[in-house]
């Protein structure tokens, strides 16, 4: 066999071990070191420890750890409680008032936690009980759950925009000023489906009687003050200092941590049972994450000294595809893979394959990465793997069944691909912003 | 075994636990040095070494108590739905086949790593007069051994667990809210109870 067959087989195998569930970071060394030591021999040693000090001392990913800790204090100041109220008795005149609420709570709380599973469930706890007691349509109520829970892994301060900036080597600061209008956009068409839909059929979310809007504007401006405007100028604060380049990501993640435990302590949250929970949770996901790109990095070194790389390009370059058939494929087999795999494995392990292409095609990788970030919110929630479903399922009450939450997810899976043909057809909504700041 | 077992765990844990407070002191630093840079138009020197030595320090020493709570990512499409016996099998094999030679990779390399480190007294060259990094790069050997020991305590487990269809208890630690919510469901609390033990005001309440 020749190298780049080498190479091939090597991938090959990964796939197989990914398959079988065994822990993808320890493979992806393994296989680094296995394969490495045919290619180079003793070579292979430096080359894996440097790949891991890489890692260690890479001041992109420093901003991982800062705001998973940030989401978890924020995910347990019970900020979510208050924004849902408020938000619920403030948008009491916009028809499907509680369904929108819900959406906008969703979108602002996985903003500042980025944890999809702690959002669809808190929110499938608190707020999808009261649309379904107030008469709201199954199928929309647990579709606004879902779909508005997955939006914190887009809209930034993400940190899967950290993950692709540091795997693609693209600015964090214009990935986030890129992702910031299609992530509006795509809050906006979800919300324009819910309103849209109830003004057709107006059974399927209910007016809400008097008396549970009836809600003097004084308390509601009170109410607003007191939750949905610290939290959101915190979010402001991290976002604008980043984007006007006033801080590094890590320095305004390390700021929004410090602003987190303060609106815990503000809220009366701050114990040290919490402090400890988020730091030794943020440590394991952090490890976890960190651990991924050691094996990524070393494992896409040994591949490209192999010759992998060449052949998929080979393989692509046979395929005679345009730019615009490529992106469609490269987007198909994301989503795919988005079936079995969780969004840190595709950014950190498959996104590195497709990098050459997307330069040899002379697609921006910045774009890319933006029409990626809206494609993995498809994998959290189409049918069969949606992970989001499974933890609406997880709390919801008995009589919703799994394929009634299918069904709910299924019409925002539609809305994230308008979303991507509307970002295609016109990429300013991206990269008009990073021009102009930038 | 079950008690060698706990004493591996419990090692790991203790390790990735007492690393795991670099991220407040991350938190505090970094904000500080912000905070020295616009206030005080004063920087501090330290600051950018101190980030990167810091978040590094807390994710490689972290690996082997994220191991011991089994939370290193797996794609468990098929895993998920395999009987134990399956699983523990597949993960022996792959901890001999795949896990030991990595692990050991690893240690080997950062020794000679480090060493060349402690010789040259080698310090940072991002700020005059950087801080030394041999002891920040003695971790990647010293978080080697930790994981090996810890893939030892894994090893073991699998081997009961091939053996009785079981996977033998881990020590009790604090879970992702989702996993904590779904467990909870699971027993049969209803979401208002749920929520009352978070703390947490359900609609009705706050009616009143």
């Amino acid at each position: 066999m020749t190298n780049p067959e080498i190479g091939v087989l090597m991938l090959g195998i990964f796939i197989v071990i990914i398959l079988l569930g065994y822990p993808i970071a320890f493979t992806l060394i393994a296989l680094a070191v296995g394969f490495g030591y045919y290619a180079m021999g003793d070579t292979v040693f430096p080359l894996l420890v440097q790949r891991t000090y890489g890692v260690m001392s890479n001041d992109v990913l420093i901003s991982v750890p800062l705001f998973l800790f940030m989401g978890y204090i924020v995910e347990r100041s019970n900020i979510l409680e208050r924004l849902f109220y408020t938000l619920q008795v403030a948008a009491k005149n916009i028809p499907a008032s509680l369904a929108v609420a819900a959406l906008a709570t969703c979108a602002m709380f996985a903003t500042a936690t980025g944890i999809v599973g702690a959002v669809v469930t808190l929110m499938g706890l608190l707020a999808f009980p009261v649309m379904l007691k107030s008469g709201y349509d199954v199928k929309l109520s647990a579709g606004v759950i879902t779909a508005g829970g997955c939006l914190g892994i887009l809209i930034p301060p993400s940190i899967m925009l950290i993950l692709y900036g540091a795997t693609a080597g693209v600015s964090v600061v214009k990935l986030y000023a890129g992702a910031l209008f299609p992530g509006f956009m795509l809050a906006g068409l979800y919300m324009i489906y819910v309103i849209g839909r109830t003004l057709i059929n107006p059974k399927l979310a209910p007016k809400l009687p008097k008396e549970q809007t009836d809600v003097p504007f004084k308390k509601v401006f009170f109410m607003l003050m007191t939750s949905f405007f610290p939290l959101a100028f915190m979010i402001a604060a991290v976002l604008g200092a980043i984007l006007f380049g006033l801080a590094t990501p890590s320095e305004a993640a390390a700021l929004g941590a410090l602003g987190a435990i303060g609106l815990a302590f503000a809220y009366g949250r701050l114990n040290f049972t919490m402090m400890k929970e988020s730091v030794f949770l943020t440590a394991r996901t952090s490890a976890m994450v960190c651990w991924l790109f050691v094996g990524s990095w070393s494992f896409s070194s040994v591949f490209s000294i192999l010759g992998g790389h060449e052949v998929v390009e080979h393989w692509f370059a046979a395929m005679q595809l345009s730019p615009i058939q490529f992106l469609i494929l490269a987007q198909l087999i994301i989503f795919l893979l988005g079936w079995p795999l969780e969004w840190s494995e595709i950014i950190i392990i498959f996104v590195p394959i497709f990098l050459p292409l997307v330069k040899f095609y002379g697609i921006d990788p910045l774009f890319f990465g933006i029409l990626v970030a809206l494609n993995i919110q498809t994998s959290f929630l189409t049918p069969p793997m949606a992970m989001a479903a499974y933890y609406l399922k997880g709390i919801a009450p008995p009589n919703v069944s799994l394929t009634q939450i299918f069904a709910g997810c299924l019409p925002f899976v539609f809305m994230v691909i308008i979303a991507m043909v509307l970002l295609y057809t016109f990429p300013g909504i991206a990269l008009w912003l990073p021009n102009v700041l930038y | 075994m079950q008690r060698f077992l706990l004493a591996i765990d419990s090692i790991s844990v203790w390790v990735g636990k007492g690393f795991a407070w670099a991220v407040l002191l991350l938190t505090l630093t970094t904000s500080y040095d912000v905070f020295m840079r616009y206030v005080f138009r004063d920087p501090t020197a330290w600051g950018y070494d101190a980030a990167y030595i810091l978040y590094g320090t807390l994710f490689i020493m972290a690996g082997a108590y994220t191991l011991s709570r089994n939370g290193h990512v797996r794609g468990d499409v098929l895993y998920r739905f395999m009987p134990v016996r399956w699983q523990a099998g597949i993960d022996l094999s792959l901890y001999f086949l795949f896990f030991f030679p990595a692990v050991i990779a690893l240690m080997y390399a950062g020794f000679d790593f480090a060493k060349l480190s402690w010789i040259m007294k080698e310090r940072s060259a991002a700020s005059p007069d950087g801080p030394p990094l041999y002891h920040f790069k003695t971790l990647i050997p010293i978080a080697g051994f930790f994981l090996f020991l810890q893939g030892i305590a894994e090893t073991i487990r699998c081997i009961i667990g091939v053996r009785t269809g079981q996977w033998p208890p881990r020590l009790h630690d604090v879970e992702e809210l989702e996993k904590q919510i779904l467990e909870e469901a699971r027993e049969g609390k209803s979401g208002s109870e749920i929520l009352g033990e978070m703390g947490i005001r359900d609609a009705e309440e706050v009616k009143k």
